[in-house]
This record gives C-alpha cells, structure tokens and sequence, in this order.
C-alpha cells in the first residue's frame, strides 16, 4: 500500500531562518509515529509542513498521494486532522454552535453534533460559549471534531498537555480508531516517555533534521 | 460543501458574533456620530454652511470609520482558525466572498444609520429623489470598502500596526469609492446624470471582487 | 560595478544635458521662469507612472513564478518611484501655486493618481518594512502591488470623469502654450530621466542581489536553544 505520508529530503524556512533540512519521513497505513524534541527544534513546523499547511524550500513529498507542490491541495486537506497548540474554536460561539460551524463547511451531517459532544464528555455544556470553557473543555470539543471528520491522517501537536487522564484516554481512543480504518498518526511531544507508550516508531528532531531516537 | 454554501456559512457565523459582540454598533458607530458633531464646532461655522457641508463629512467620516469596521473581521481571524478552516476544505475565495457579504451588510448599516445622524445634525438640504440614490450610492460604497479592507487586513495580518497600515492602505485606494458616492448625491443638486457615479461604483465593486477572488489563494498563503 | 557605473555615468551626462536645454530654451511667455520647472516635473511624473508599471509587473510576475527576483524588482521600483513621486508631486505644487496660484489642483486625474500612488508606495514600503520572512514579504507586497494595479487606474478614470462634469471649475488658465524650444527640452529630460531610472534600478538590483548573497545562513531553531544548566539554578 502506498504512505500516507512519504518526505524525501524536505526542507523548511520560517522568517529567513531554516528549520528542517534533509528530513527523511514515511508514514505507512495504520502506522503511529512519534516526533520528540527540545523546545524550538521544529516539531510543530514538521507537523503543518505534513499538514501542507507550511509550504516547502527543498526537496519533495506526498501526503495522501498527493504532491506537497499540488496547487489543489484541497481534498487531501479534508482527510487531515490537526490538533495544534491552541483550540481553533470562535470564542463568541457555544460549543455546540462552533461543532456545527465546522460541520456545515465540512459538508458534514449536523445531526451527529450533540452525538460528538455526548462522546466527549460536553453534552451538559454544549450551550457554553467557548470563551467561558476551560482550555480542556474546548480541547475537548476539538476531539469531538475530529471524531465527526474521521480523518485518515491525525495529526497530534502537544495535543495532550493540560489534559485530565480521562481526555487523554480520549486521544488514544482516537489514535487507535485512526489506525483501525487503516490511518496514520502523526504525534509531536516534548515528552518522549509518553510517546513511546502510543508510538510503534519514535524519532527525534534536532539540528533540523530527524532521527530515529536512542 | 460548495462554494456558495461555505461562503453563506462564513457571513452567517461572523453575523452572529458581530451581533454578540456589537463592535460596530456599540463602539464604532457612536464614535463616528460624535467625529459628526465636532466639525461644525471646531470649523466654527454658520448654520447654512454647516447644511451645504453635511453631506461632504458624512462620506468622509464614512470612508475613515467604515475602514474600523472593515478591518474588524480580519483581526478576529485566529491562525489556528485559518488552519482549521483550510484543513475543513474551506475554499479561500468562499471565506473572502462570505466576509464581503458580512462586512457588506455591517457596513450598509452602519453607513445608513450615520446618515441618518447626519441628517438630523446636519440639516441640509435634500434634492427631490435623494432616498433611492442615497440608499444605493451608501450601499455600494460599504460593498466596496469592505472588499478593500477585507483585502488590506489579510496583507496586514499578524503586524503590530496592522490597522494603521491596513488604513493607510485602504484610505487612498478608495478615492474612486468617495467621489462614486459623493458625486452621486451632487449630481441630483446639480441636476446633471446619476449614472456615471453609480456605473463608477458598481465597476469599482467588481474589479475588486474579481481581484479579492483572484488573490484570495495568494492570501491565504501569504498569512500563514 | 563596471556596468553600474557605466550606467550611472551616462544618466549623470543625459540629466546634465537636459539641464542645459532646459536652462537655455526660452521661457514661457505666460509662465515666465516657473515654466523650467516643467523639466523635473513632467519626467518625474512620467517616472512614477513608469516605475508603478514596473512594480505592478514585478508582482504580478512574482505571483505567477515565484521567483524572487521579480520581487526585488518590484522592490527596487516602489524604492526609485517614491522618490521621484514625491518629486514630482512638490514640483507640480510650487509650479500650481506659481502659475495658478493654488498648490493644488483637485480636478487633475494624473495629480490624483499620482497622490494615490505615492501613498500607496508609502503603504508598500511600511509593509515591507514590517515583515522580517522574506517569502511572506514577497508574497505579501505582491498582493498589494497587484491590488493597485486595478485601483489605481480607477482612480485616474474617476478623478477624470469629476473634471469632465465639473468644467466650470476649471483653475486652469486658458490658451496657455509652451514654445517649441521648451517642448524638445521638457522631451529630452524625459529621456534623460528614464535613463536615471534605469540606471538607478539597474544599481539597487545590484545592491540588493549582494544584500541576499550576504544574508547570514540562519541558526537552526533547535539550534537556537540549549538544555538548562540546573545545577546553577540556587546561584541566579
């Protein structure tokens, strides 16, 4: 089967300063992989270069059989999931009403909104704007999310910290759904402990390029 | 989900939110009533030339305070939210299409109510059939100042001075927006044609809606 | 460098050389000595129309190949055209008040244009200025060059559609009429002032092709941080 994610040689720039260089990455179906590393050694540039949301300077690459220079990145972008560092929810808006919000641009049945939100944990605060929600309340939501999209590719950045354990047995429910439909995994931790307890293959980021870590 | 779809999605919710949060009506619109006050007082002027300027400041203070409104919507945007929606398949010109309709209908109203307040402050004198032109040269100055400054916020984005620079942007740029209006109202007094200022006003709004749609994939990779 | 100053050297020579003409062809007889300042304000005008075509280019083009060069080149074109924007704007406002005696003339679609543009500019090297990734810089300037290129030529059109309605308005005098003599000088600083352009992009291309070579290779971002040295945490 062709990798869902397949990097030769990828290299990033941000702000005039380089921050991967070289990086070798492949990501089979079903597979989980840990990215670790030090503060400021480029994880979360790794994951949105994965994400095609960072363009690249060198090198090529496909994500979901489709090449990283593609100008129609469109439908591979609807089968990645991402949670990044901070929720991307509208502060303005209830839980319920940001879910629904992302589920009409999704094209998704709004019908399974409350469902998510009942698997979550929220169903008791769905009609809460998000700005009176804790971070892990709206973290929360974004698990929710991604349980209505599915995504073939997951993409997990920090997506743990500040968590109870029970969210963070949601993200592993998550995780292991994603590898049952045969999807990939990309987790990001500073954490290297933690990542071996999900990932089949840990590596580890440093001086811009990616390793397998000791 | 398609273009349109998404687009109406986008101008629904940032309804909502401006209707929760009420920026433009709450802040913004009172501000401008009361830059409306402070010409006369500060020109020091007579009564019958505070009426023949009436509506020379409205389209002024409507171009300079319309810009805050335009540029609102732009400074709401998250980059997490940009991520999200990319990864949602939202299509960029469907998000700047949807936030020129929201900004468009915030602007009209914002505009048509400060006309208002011009109107009773200001007392000038009203050519026969001024409502219909007023209302439509209005709209079509809001339809094009938000497309201005939708673009100019997406170039600003992220920038610590990013609503003077959007402004500084936006300001000269919608000179053609001015006079259109302007004119307009003008042309009744005057009793020479209307539609040369409102042809003027609708090719303004057009190319640059076909602009904003062309540069929209651009855009959205030029912010992140 | 060769080049440069090769260049440099004969846009020095051709602007010396309209200088002349225009200090010796006879006056205007209505304008008197003020008509001389037609000769810096009528090819600086010339240059900002001239220099904005270029930006806009250079940024349409950028759009279109990403290469960086059109970007350097759009650069380099708002940098020389602000200049002689500005030139052009305050020479035409010391001849106004001279010759019509107002600095400022609010039916005139080119003087309009050319104040929208150098604003414009103003905008375009503020945000330049205040973005420090050179793709995003590109890429964003770009945008704006490009924004300009639809509404620039609105403005022209719109300011001159104001004049055409509102003749009676007119401060310009009438029947006003330059000598022959004035007419080859004013052409003649026109093309010299397009050879200092060239020239004067020609060297800030230059410049700006060695400010890349010379940018330092950035530190890698893990790099830029080290592990804590804990054992001196008690000693801060």
């Amino acid at each position: 089967m062709d990798p869902i994610v397949d990097f030769r040689s990828i290299g990033v720039s941000l702000g005039g300063h380089p921050v991967l260089r070289g990086v070798n990455l492949t990501l089979a179906p079903g597979e989980v992989l840990g990215v670790s590393g030090p503060n400021g050694s480029g994880k979360t540039t790794l994951i949105r270069t994965i994400a095609t949301l960072t363009s690249i300077d060198s090198g090529s690459g496909t994500v979901l059989g489709t090449d990283l220079t593609s100008t129609s990145l469109v439908p591979t972008r609807r089968k990645i999931g991402m949670i990044g560092h901070h929720p991307a929810l509208i502060p303005e808006l209830t839980l319920t009403e940001n879910l629904t919000h992302a589920a009409r641009l999704a094209g998704i049945e709004v019908t399974r909104v409350a469902n998510a939100l009942g698997v979550v944990g929220l169903e008791g605060a769905s009609d809460r704007r998000a700005d009176a929600c804790s971070f892990g309340m709206r973290r929360r939501v974004e698990i929710a999310h991604l349980l209505l999209t599915r995504p073939t590719l997951l993409l997990l950045d920090e997506a743990a910290s500040g968590l109870d354990s029970s969210a963070r047995d949601l993200i592993s429910a998550m995780v292991d759904s994603t590898r049952s439909r045969g999807g990939g995994t990309v987790v990001v931790s500073h954490d290297e402990s933690q990542l071996r307890g999900i990932a089949e293959n840990v590596m580890s980021l440093s001086g811009g390029r990616l390793e397998p870590s000791r | 989900m398609t273009f349109w779809p998404q687009a109406f999605e986008i101008a629904r919710v940032d309804l909502i939110v401006e209707r929760r949060i009420g920026d433009t009506l709450r802040i913004v619109l009172p501000f401008a009533v009361v830059a409306l006050m402070v010409f006369p007082l500060a020109l020091g002027l007579q009564l019958s030339t505070i009426r023949d300027i009436g509506f020379g400041v409205f389209w002024a203070l409507g171009i300079l305070f319309g810009m805050q409104v335009a540029l609102r919507q732009s400074a709401a945007d998250t980059p997490e939210r940009r991520d999200l929606q990319a990864l949602l398949g939202v299509d960029a010109a469907a998000r700047f299409v949807g936030r020129t309709l929201s900004g468009s209908v915030l602007m009209g109203g914002f505009l048509l109510i400060l006309a208002l307040a011009m109107l009773a402050l200001y007392a000038p004198r009203l050519p026969t059939g001024v409502w219909p032109v007023l209302v439509v040269s209005t709209l079509l100055l809001g339809i094009g100042l938000t497309e201005l400054g939708t673009l100019a916020g997406e170039v600003t984005t992220g920038l610590r001075a990013r609503t003077s620079l959007a402004s500084l942007i936006v300001a000269p740029l919608a000179l053609p927006l001015i006079i259109g209006a302007s004119q307009s109202v003008e042309a009744l007094e005057q009793d020479t044609g209307i539609l040369p200022w409102v042809l003027l006003l609708v090719t303004s709004d057009l190319a640059l809606a076909v602009a904003g749609v062309a540069l929209a994939r651009p855009l959205e990779e030029a912010t992140r | 460098m060769t080049r440069t100053r090769l260049l440099m050297g004969t846009a020095g020579l051709s602007v010396a050389i309209g200088l002349w003409f225009a200090l010796t062809a006879p006056p205007d007889v209505l304008q008197g000595e003020y008509s001389r300042l037609i000769n810096i304000h009528v090819p600086s005008m010339w240059l900002a129309f001239l220099a904005f075509g270029v930006t806009a280019l250079g940024s349409i083009m950028w759009l279109v190949r990403k290469k960086e060069r059109w970007d350097r080149l759009a650069a380099a074109s708002v940098e020389v055209g602000v200049i002689f924007t500005g030139i052009g704007l305050f020479t035409g406002m010391v001849w106004g008040q001279a010759v019509w005696g107002a600095p400022w003339d609010w039916q005139d679609p080119r003087l309009m244009s050319t104040a929208v543009m150098f604003f414009v500019y103003l905008g375009y090297l503020a945000l330049r200025n205040a973005l420090d990734d050179p793709v995003v810089r590109a890429r964003r300037s770009a945008i704006l060059g490009a924004i300009a290129v639809v509404q620039v030529p609105l403005v022209y059109f719109s300011v001159n559609l104001f004049r055409t309605l509102h003749q009676t308005q007119s401060i310009r005098p009438d029947g006003s009429t330059m000598p022959d003599e004035m007419v080859i000088a004013m052409l003649i600083n026109v093309a010299a002032f397009t050879v200092l352009y060239v020239a004067l992009m020609v060297t800030r291309l230059a410049v700006s092709r060695l400010e890349a070579q010379a940018r330092p290779e950035g530190v890698f971002a893990g790099d830029a941080v080290r592990p804590p040295r804990l054992s001196e945490v008690e000693d801060v």
